[in-house]
């Protein structure tokens, strides 16, 4: 693959690329900025430029979507650099994910970053790690699964520890960067056993190769450790308790960029990876990563809800909702058979981390706001919120209530969709499990709601200002999961369209 | 030449004296040793069979991975001089500000 990757493309081919390349330059024009203006009042020009870059890539990725670049009727999925990327429906899709959530992240930084310095650093670390999850869903060999992991997942370690002298943020940095040094050598391990078994690094090869292989034990140890990767990224069990501590103490803003982009993105690779290096149906026998996936995406739910149910402080109880939502995502893989609606199930799965793209971000966009009032922490300081800021209540209500899967909200079609998916697989025990942890997570998302609307405050607090960035970024988010109840026609159909030509 | 198997055994016990520095090691930094020694397994497992299928895809990643352990050292040395400068200390089971 790699003598092949100096040879020139055709000018036409590259540019499917753009969505990634604006992200990335966006980063580099951020540190340009920084080295020609030092003055303090860059904070806003920063914020507008990454949030441009940002929407520009979002609207690029938009654009090729609608066209159909790299979809069946232009000519299908565009390889470039030796098939080592591929630009198609469900990376595109997955781009649009990514690009959203860094413009409504960048936008509230610009509040939370008024009184800190190395502001450039920040943003442009949040547009370089956007970059690296773009080319992780366009990744089709393992070498770019691996080396775009790592620029996505590089910034994320520094981000989390931004808040230098906070000891919360130092210890939360520590600990996903422990944990994600010793599962992506774990994934690097898995990679090359399975580059032992068959020769080649490219997921068509791969799959050309895994028919018959002489050591099938080898491959099968491989791909369990490659899981554990994936299970990293996507904060699943067994690799899932770096995320209460690290969302918990990173900069707010970071823990929803964290929760909801950088787990897309390590569905996109995962979604990839698995349906297209080892199609089911060819697999020799210990290789059936199906199994794998379904005791995780059982034990990753429950596990997130039971122990989001019992926290006292909001935002770890929202770190552990996003496990148990990595949990409802994991069916997509789970629930994939030989010649079964796998489209359709794995497309459900894209719109849901599409939704929740909006709500989880939005939810952790709230905390940033509440934190920046001053207010504490645990669900008794949220007594009262509604009367002093009704309008952000009444977003943080939409995203507590579309999380649980209520029905008015965007939350409540993906779920219906992926858990309908499941039972047309044949899949309805997944299905019931998913239903009644959807059941019990309504319990501790509605303590959030009574809090704010019912009960009376606590102690006096004076909200003293209404900070303009993080108001825009809360609302958008929240009119994104109102609008996608009407619009979730034509985002499942293109998801599962998408979905489809995977298989 | 040598049995591929043989190279197996070597990366998987690299692999596993990796493995147990970070599960009985409490200085970050033999925690990060430990952390190569594993990402170095799965080199000589990639370097080992480009030999053996007769294509240099292997060598080529185990240069990317090398270059890519050394950023994450990079990152990990930062992040652990924040956490001297906080916690007067590199012991990784001395930051529980938060419960596990």
């Amino acid at each position: 693959m790699f003598d092949l990757a100096l040879q020139a493309e055709p000018a036409a081919t590259w540019t499917a690329l753009a969505p990634a390349i604006l992200l990335g330059l966006t980063g580099l024009v951020l540190l340009g900025i920084d080295t020609i203006r030092t003055d303090e009042a860059s904070n806003a020009l920063l914020a507008s430029v990454s949030a441009g870059g940002s929407l520009l890539a979002f609207g690029t990725a938009a654009w090729f979507l609608v066209a159909g670049t790299g979809q069946e009727r232009t000519g299908g999925a565009i390889t470039l650099y030796g098939d080592a990327l591929v630009v198609d429906g469900m990376s595109l899709f997955f781009t649009l994910i990514f690009t959203i959530v860094t413009a409504m992240v960048v936008v509230a930084s610009y509040d939370y970053l008024r009184d800190h310095e190395h502001r450039a650093v920040f943003y442009s670390l949040v547009l370089f790690a956007a970059t690296g999850m773009t080319l992780l869903s366009m990744a089709n060999s393992l070498a770019t699964v691996f080396v775009s992991l790592e620029l996505a997942s590089l910034p994320s370690y520094a981000l989390v520890a931004f808040l230098k002298n906070d000891k919360g943020s130092v210890e939360a940095g520590l600990k996903y960067f422990l944990i994600g040094a010793v599962s992506s050598a774990v994934f690097a391990f898995g990679i090359s056993l399975v580059y032992a078994v068959t020769g080649s690094l490219v997921l068509g090869d791969v799959a050309a190769a895994v028919n018959a292989p002489e050591m099938a034990g080898v491959l099968g140890i491989g791909v369990l450790m490659m899981i554990g990767g994936f299970a990293f990224k996507t904060a699943s069990v067994p690799f899932h308790f770096w995320a209460p501590e690290a969302y918990e103490g990173a900069p707010a803003p970071i823990s929803a960029f964290l929760s909801s982009a950088s787990k897309a993105a390590g569905f996109a690779v995962a979604f990839r990876v698995f349906v297209e290096a080892f199609p089911l149906g060819a697999l020799p026998a210990g290789v059936d990563w199906v199994i794998a996936f379904q005791v995780l995406a059982v034990v990753t739910m429950t596990l997130g809800n039971f122990a989001a149910a019992t926290q006292e402080k909001v935002k770890r109880m929202l770190a552990y909702s996003s496990i148990g939502h990595a949990g409802y995502a994991l069916i997509g893989l789970a629930a994939l058979t030989a010649g079964g609606p796998n489209g359709d199930v794995l497309g459900a799965s894209m719109a849901h981390l599409l939704v929740y793209g909006f709500m989880n971000t939005g939810a952790f966009l709230f905390i940033a706001l509440v934190e920046h009032w001053g207010v504490g922490r645990t669900f008794e300081d949220y007594n009262g919120l509604a009367s002093t800021a009704p309008i952000a209540a009444v977003a943080m209500t939409v995203f507590m209530f579309s999380l649980a899967g209520l029905p008015p909200f965007g939350g409540f079609l993906s779920k219906y969709a992926l858990f309908y998916s499941a039972i047309e697989a044949g899949f309805w025990w997944l299905a019931a499990v998913g239903a009644i942890n959807s059941a019990l997570s309504l319990f501790y998302y509605s303590r959030v709601v009574k809090a704010m609307w019912i009960e009376s405050p606590s102690g006096d607090f004076e909200i003293q200002s209404r900070p303009v960035g993080l108001y825009a970024a809360v609302i958008f988010a929240g009119l994104g999961t109102l609008l996608l109840l009407p619009a979730f026609g034509p985002v499942i159909e293109t998801a599962q369209t998408v979905a489809a030509t995977l298989f | 030449m040598v049995p591929p198997q043989y190279y197996l055994l070597l990366s998987a016990a690299l692999f596993c004296i990796g493995l147990f520095g970070i599960l009985t090691r409490r200085n970050a930094l033999l925690f990060l040793m430990s952390v190569e020694l594993m990402l170095n397994a799965a080199n000589i497992n990639l370097v080992a069979f480009s030999n053996v299928w007769g294509n240099v895809t292997g060598q080529t990643f185990g240069l990317f991975m090398m270059a890519l352990a050394a950023a994450e050292v990079a990152i990990g040395i930062g992040i652990i001089l924040v956490l001297y400068r906080n916690f007067d200390d590199v012991d990784v089971t001395k930051a529980t500000t938060m419960r596990w």
